[in-house]
């Protein structure tokens, strides 16, 4: 079981963005010179896509500013100076509430999807029907050590995957482990949910969730399968469990499909059971630091801190990396601060620094090798290197999961993940203003999901 | 403190084109020590001039062109080396000066250098040299495998290349173990020939030769030259071991292995077209059983990429 230490030291000053999802800024409620206490809850989301913003820690608001983000960009945030005595809010569990109160419940408490998406949106989309809820553990190992012991987790995980499929108003729920994390498969093994004895399924061959669901004669399972990262993982992942292939413009919520991560999971199941807001979240913090360590630290807590709180810096730093070596944004001060979307912090010394030149493809299709989606990275980088990018869309550039693995292989050393994201980009662009270009003629030009199945 | 900012990914592996190169320069060293017992001291300046006048010309090239000089990547090396193992070792010095110029200056840049060109610079250089200079470039004798001794080293090779089909299979199974040319072309060229052969009744004697298993493992593995998806690239190995059966069937398997796989990279495109993968392709069950078996190689460039996220 991996240890997470807590990080006991309060920062000098904690920043916490005004924006920690994809969607619309909040609103601040509090202003410079107020007095915050931990838990309260300091922005308001207007709008559907976004959700509230909790303040940490017990202090003195010093201003509201535009501050650097780990995504690189700038965004609103309130810098709250900590002060002494802790002054907490009133945390009151919720017990027993509707479905629809529920969605409020986890807007209230500011859980966001790891990947950006405020989870309420996730489980309740505007005009869709969510009918299976699957937690996907594939990629957390701090997990263990958040609980006391395995048995606990796996019943905490179970419980927050009720929590959401009630939310969601889903019949079916699963969780996702990775075929090799032993520890979690042994804890969610021979667990007893509503009477019925859990057996950890690994996915075989061409059997889809439906199966298991039915072999199982549940309708809570959990399942394993094989590793997959990237950053949008989430329409292959939805192929893999229930093969329901998303089209463009659309992600698993059209046709049926929620996909929460483990610790927003964790979060509502705080939230629901102690009252406690997501105002806390595990880092690990790993590379050239003293003593990379996995780490429970405040939200709005800045990167330079959480590296202090691991031993700081060791030798020349070369970079620091938010979320993950392979697809994570380098930062460029280290002032920046833990949102929920961090998962992760990455220490490179200066020689790890790469500064290959690229050459020309020599088409040694290494990078056809690793592609776990079977694409040819090769030559749809050709091609979004000519702005050809109705031919990239052809050779399903779509599917791509940016995990980086076709860049770290190749041996000219080309930039492909950075190309591949740049057509992406491009292509989600050109289709951004489809509905007003469609109104007026007749034609329709729809992404044809037809909502599950 | 000030960090550096740059696009992910932020950890790659330790493999360059380079290395890749000087990998294979490297791995043909034994058979070219064994060609210089066999043939004398006239192999060394074989080799030496054909390596020579390969640098010289590309340096030269890219001088004319303004391009940046690439001859430390080992390619024209390479090329140098592979000209002078397929032709005989009696032959002028020019010869193999001639035939690298061509290999490098028409086979290599005319096309766009690596990467662009179509045909192996190599073959042809070969091809060029056997039709312009037939008889200077026939070999003095054609082996043929008789005695399993013969494996190891062939006393009837007549070029560099054909001396050691042993120590041909080691560097090349030493390359693709190492994942520096990969496997799916070799395979699937090796057992359409060995297989075709055997229905046509040639003794394998006949094919089972030096030169073959260089055809095989370092001609139709030059990965310009070949298609790049997974299934592609098993037929191009197939289109390969088809062409030069039917070559060697009717002559010789010497030159059936060069004009066969010269042919055959005329359809490279055209099976890389064709063979393009569907949409989350559809993964078989030995596709399956392969990942996992090479998940379990060991390969030393391999950093703890995609162990770490």
């Amino acid at each position: 079981m991996t240890n997470v230490y807590v990080m006991e030291k309060i920062p000098e000053k904690i920043i916490i963005p005004l924006k920690q999802h994809d969607g619309c800024l909040c609103t601040p409620l509090v202003s410079k010179g107020d007095m915050v206490a931990m838990g309260q809850k300091i922005g308001e989301c207007e709008c559907y896509d976004s959700a509230s913003i909790h303040s940490s820690v017990c202090g003195e608001v010093i201003s509201i500013e535009e501050a650097a983000n780990p995504n690189g960009t700038k965004v609103n945030s309130v810098i709250i100076q900590p002060t002494e005595d802790v002054e907490c809010v009133d945390f009151t569990p919720v017990k027993d509430v509707s479905a629809s109160k529920l969605v409020d419940v986890i807007k209230d408490a500011g859980i966001v999807e790891h990947y950006g998406t405020p989870t309420h949106k996730v489980l309740k989309p505007e005009g869709k029907q969510i009918d299976t809820v699957l937690i996907n553990a594939t990629s957390s190992e701090w997990i263990g050590g958040h609980y006391d012991t395995s048995a606990q987790y796996a019943f905490q995980m179970i419980g927050a995957l009720k929590l959401l499929m009630k939310a969601a108003g889903a019949s079916k729920g699963a969780v996702v482990l990775r075929n090799d994390d032993l520890e979690s498969i042994s804890a969610f093994d021979h667990l007893r949910v509503d009477g019925k004895l859990l057996t950890v399924a690994p996915l075989m061959g061409k059997r889809k969730l439906s199966y298991y669901f039915k072999d199982q004669g549940s309708d809570i399972i959990v399942v394993s399968q094989e590793r997959i990262y990237g950053q949008k993982i989430l329409d292959l992942l939805t192929y893999n469990l229930t093969g329901r292939r998303v089209s463009f413009c659309c992600d698993p919520t059209d046709v049926g499909v929620a996909i929460c991560g483990v610790k927003s999971a964790k979060a509502l199941y705080d939230a629901v059971h102690e009252g406690r807001p997501y105002i806390e979240t595990v880092v690990s913090v790993s590379g050239k630091v003293n003593s990379p360590k996995k780490i429970l630290v405040k939200i709005g807590t800045p990167f330079k801190d959480v590296i202090d709180a691991c031993g700081g810096y060791m030798g020349d730093t070369g970079k620091l990396i938010a979320n993950g070596a392979v697809t994570g944004v380098a930062q460029y001060t280290d002032d920046v601060p833990v949102t929920k979307m961090t998962t992760s912090i990455t220490v490179l010394s200066a020689d790890e620094v790469i500064r290959d030149v690229s050459i020309d493809c020599t088409h040694c299709a290494r990078c056809v090798d690793v592609c776990p989606v079977d694409l040819i990275p090769s030559r749809i980088t050709a091609f979004a290197d000519q702005g050809r990018f109705d031919e990239c869309r052809q050779m399903n550039i779509l599917n791509c999961v940016e995990c980086g693995r076709c860049s770290a292989v190749c041996p000219s050393k080309i930039h492909l993940l950075q190309l591949i994201r740049y057509a992406k980009n491009s292509i989600e662009n050109a289709y951004e203003d489809l509905s007003s270009k469609e109104s007026p003629a007749n034609l329709k030009l729809g992404c044809g999901c037809s909502g599950g199945n | 403190m000030t960090f550096t900012i740059s696009a992910p990914p932020h950890k790659k592996e330790n493999i360059t084109f380079k290395k890749i190169m000087w990998a294979k320069v490297l791995a043909l060293m034994p058979v070219v020590l064994l060609s210089v017992y066999l043939f004398g001291l006239p192999a060394i300046g074989l080799v030496a001039a054909s390596i020579f006048a390969a640098i010289a010309t590309e340096a030269a090239i890219q001088k004319a062109f303004g391009q940046k000089i690439t001859i430390a990547d080992g390619h024209a090396v390479l090329i140098g080396l592979m000209v002078a193992m397929i032709i005989p070792p009696e032959v002028p010095l020019w010869i193999p000066m001639i035939g690298t110029v061509f290999a490098v200056g028409i086979g290599k840049h005319a096309f766009g250098g690596i990467g662009s060109y179509i045909f192996n610079p190599v073959l042809a250089a070969w091809i060029f040299l056997s039709l312009a200079w037939g008889s200077i470039m026939a070999p003095a004798s054609y082996p043929q495998t008789s005695v399993l001794f013969e494996l190891v080293l062939e006393n009837g090779a007549g070029v560099m290349a054909g001396v050691s089909p042993f120590f041909i299979l080691l560097a090349g199974a030493v390359l693709i173990f190492r994942r520096y040319i990969e496997w799916r072309i070799p395979v699937a060229f090796f057992v359409t020939t060995v297989l075709l052969a055997f229905l046509l009744g040639d003794s394998l004697s006949y094919v089972v030769l030096g030169v073959v298993v260089f055809g095989v493992l370092f001609i139709a593995t030059d990965t310009s030259t070949s298609p790049t998806t997974k299934n592609g690239r098993v037929i191009y190995g197939i289109v390969c071991g088809v062409l030069v059966v039917v070559y060697g069937h009717f002559a010789n398997y010497v030159d059936g292995t060069f004009y066969g796989l010269f042919l055959a990279n005329c359809v490279a495109s055209l099976i890389d077209n064709n063979t393009l993968p569907a949409s989350y392709g559809t993964e078989t069950f030995l596709q399956r059983k392969y990942r996992s078996i090479v998940s379990k190689m060991p390969f030393k460039d391999r950093l703890e990429v995609f162990l770490d996220d």
